[in-house]
């Protein structure tokens, strides 16, 4: 079993346009859990993310991955995007999308071995979409597509996976084989941070919660912050004056406090 | 026959000017296909439309300094402005509110209309004219000498090797940028070298075609590949074929018809090729859905055609021969199409005979008869069943659905609906 932290963000800040996404988030999460990310549209749950993977700069803040910093640990780290974020009419098969996972550790030059190869089979095969490996993406459903992004995300043979909505638009058969195979992996020790909409079954898939909204509302294991005191929180109310403020900062320029 | 002849001296080189045009034009177009790939697969032609008209005044600039027409200096003054306007767009849409199609137009227009300021004043004082800047404006190939195509050939070189090397990279940055950054591809230098390769290359590239059009250059070669494959790299490939393509016929009707400019020839003829891969292209071509389109009908014709005699083989079993009036007067199409269906099951060898014997099933035929009802009768079975529809609202569905059930579908329907003797009309099902 991993132990030890696998997440740590200090005051992570990220500004569009003068407007906060996120807004000093403060947190630490276990190593080898399944943890959920929630909140309403709009509340920074992708841009969260991003800025603890490194894919967009942070304002204000840093993050840190298993105790050290992003560049140290990038092979060890995977990344599922939101589906609608690429243009699945790109000139590729399903198996070259794939065998992207494996340039993780390959870099821009080298070539697949066999071994990396096999890595890839393996990665479809726990996907279930083996028989698609020739298959153009285009030609993909929706659950099929996000299935695509799992396999290459497991391609990576990573230890900490960060999943942007990987339920989103498929079945309720394929959302159980999916819970399902995150189940084991973090059986085999990975941690797995997911984005999540559905209240219903954030209790049964994750061991951690982050309630996001902008700011951070609660972070901690889920018997302890998710109820319906915390959802109303997140989800409505009292909340709205904080996103009228953020909207002024826009509006009238005033600048974000720095340092 | 003096244009033949033309043509002829064109592609014999018998002049050594022609040479250099030939190789001049293949190159710049060459280059542009394989970098317009990358600016087709990222969505970035309206980039290349103001680099492209954001070289001009460099050009002017160049020439203005320099004194005098040297490729060197105008690609060096063309590249810096293309790049200043590249960069201007991105801070504009970053650090403003207007959005990038606005920026884009905007920054657009300021530099053009720049340089033709610039190139109006050069030609003014007397030596623009001689030194040909107009061609700038719609390209000419012939105006290239020895030195322009070692220049463009060096370059070009160096061009290919980094595309070559960059190849991955470049490919995941266009599909997924934001993955290509998180497995720790360095993003910011793969696309700070993709653009420095695009604004070379339109700034080598306006000297065929001009600033006009040289977007379409960059662009339709691989618009047009798209239609051909789903491979990123045999499209790279085709998108250089078919740019040198124009750029060879492009070049060579210029000079011919002296004077001509190359760079509307060269899209003219790069848009037909596109205009061809949209008909003919094997992957999503107009030719390939009216083909596909024939075989249904054909198929649509000859299982509606069998069907008759299953109707008139049950009520006279042991008939000898049915007439034409007999077989037309229970089918719902028009003589003329029940006769190239009757033509076509002879042919498959579902049916003998003819007018004067009258028409009988063969062996083959009678099995094709009861696929086909059965297949109907399943499905009226299985949507009256599924969806709660009326015995007689499910035939015209099933008309058309019979024709397209697959062995596998027709299997799946036997077992759900658990081998049904009856139809909902309580017809049988012949099995
Ligand atoms: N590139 C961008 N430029 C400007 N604003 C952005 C950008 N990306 C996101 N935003 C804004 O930042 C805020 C947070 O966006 P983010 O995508 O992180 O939300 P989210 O929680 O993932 O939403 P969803 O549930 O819809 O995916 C939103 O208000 C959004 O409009
Ligand atoms: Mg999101």
């Amino acid at each position: 079993m991993m132990t030890g932290n696998s997440v740590e963000t200090h005051n992570l800040t990220v500004i569009y346009n003068k407007k906060p996404a996120i807004w000093n988030i403060d947190f630490t999460l276990p190593a080898g859990k399944i943890i959920g990310v929630m909140g309403p549209n709009g509340s920074g749950k992708s841009t969260l993310l991003k800025a603890i993977m490194g894919i967009i700069e942070p304002n204000i803040g840093y993050a840190k991955i298993f105790d050290k910093d992003l560049d140290d640990v990038r092979e060890r780290v995977s990344y599922v995007p939101q589906r609608q974020s690429v243009d699945w009419d790109f000139p590729a098969s399903v198996w070259d999308v794939v065998a992207m996972g494996r340039y993780a550790r390959k870099g821009m030059l080298k070539r697949l071995s066999a071994e990396d190869k096999s890595i890839i089979e393996e990665s479809l095969e726990k996907v279930n979409m083996t028989a698609f490996a020739q298959r153009q993406i285009s030609q993909l459903s929706g659950g099929q597509q996000q299935r695509v992004f799992l396999a290459r995300a497991l391609a990576q043979q990573a230890d900490i996976y960060f999943m942007d909505e990987p339920f989103v638009g498929v079945d309720a058969a394929t959302e159980e084989a999916i819970i399902n195979l995150l189940k084991s992996m973090r059986d085999q020790g990975k941690t797995l941070i997911v984005v999540h909409h559905d209240l219903h079954t954030a209790q049964d898939y994750f061991e951690w919660m982050v309630l996001l909204n902008t700011r951070l509302v609660r972070v901690g294991p889920v018997e302890d912050v998710f109820n319906q005191e915390t959802l109303t929180e997140t989800y409505g109310g009292t909340l709205t004056t904080l996103s009228k403020v953020a909207s002024l900062l826009q509006e009238k320029s005033f600048p974000m406090r720095h340092k | 026959m003096t244009f033949i002849r033309e043509i002829i001296s064109f592609f014999t080189f018998s002049e050594p000017n022609v040479k250099v045009v030939f190789l001049g034009s293949l190159i710049l177009c060459a280059i542009s296909g394989l970098v317009g790939t990358f600016t087709f697969l990222r969505k970035r032609s309206l980039i290349g439309d103001v680099i492209s008209h954001a070289v001009l005044p460099g050009i002017a600039l160049a020439f203005i300094i320099g004194h005098q027409k040297n490729v060197l200096y105008l690609i060096i003054g063309a590249t810096i402005t293309g790049w200043i306007s590249t960069y201007l767009v991105e801070y504009i849409t970053r650090h403003s509110k207007i959005k990038s199609d606005t920026a884009i137009a905007l920054i657009l227009s300021v530099f053009f209309g720049i340089g033709v300021l610039l190139l109006t004043h050069i030609q003014h004082t007397g030596a623009g004219s001689q030194s040909g800047l107009d061609q700038f404006i719609f390209g000419r190939a012939s105006a290239m000498n020895q030195s322009d195509i070692v220049l463009f050939g060096s370059v070009g070189i160096v061009i290919l090797v980094l595309t070559l090397i960059f190849f991955r990279g470049f490919s995941i940055l266009s599909f997924d940028e934001g993955y290509a950054n998180a497995i720790g591809f360095p993003i910011a230098w793969l696309k700070l070298i993709l653009s420095i390769i695009t604004v070379i290359t339109v700034a080598m590239g306006v000297q065929a075609v001009g600033v006009v059009l040289m977007s379409a250059l960059l662009i339709t070669p691989a618009a047009a590949a798209r239609f051909w494959t789903n491979k990123i790299h045999i499209l790279a490939i085709l998108a250089v074929l078919f740019a040198s393509i124009s750029g060879i016929i492009g070049s060579a009707v210029s000079y011919t018809y002296n004077g001509m400019p190359t760079g509307p020839w060269i899209v003219v003829i790069v848009s037909l090729l596109a205009f061809l891969s949209a008909i003919i292209g094997s992957k999503t071509g107009i030719l390939k859905s009216w083909n596909l389109r024939r075989r249904n009908n054909v198929k649509i014709l000859k299982e509606n055609t069998i069907k008759l005699f299953y109707a008139l083989n049950s009520e006279q079993p042991d008939n000898s021969g049915f007439q034409f009036s007999e077989i037309a007067e229970n089918a719902r199409m028009e003589n003329t199409t029940l006769r190239s269906g009757l033509k076509l099951l002879r042919k498959e060898g579902w049916l003998i005979g003819n007018d004067r014997q009258g028409y009988q099933t063969t062996e083959e035929g009678k099995r094709e008869a009861r696929a086909i009802v059965r297949k109907h009768r399943l499905w009226e079975l299985y949507i009256s069943k599924y969806m709660h529809l009326q015995p007689d609202h499910v035939h015209d569905d099933a008309e058309g659905i019979e024709h397209v059930i697959t062995p596998e579908i027709e299997r799946e329907l036997e077992e759900q609906l658990d081998f049904p003797k009856l139809d909902p009309h309580n017809s049988e099902i012949p099995y």
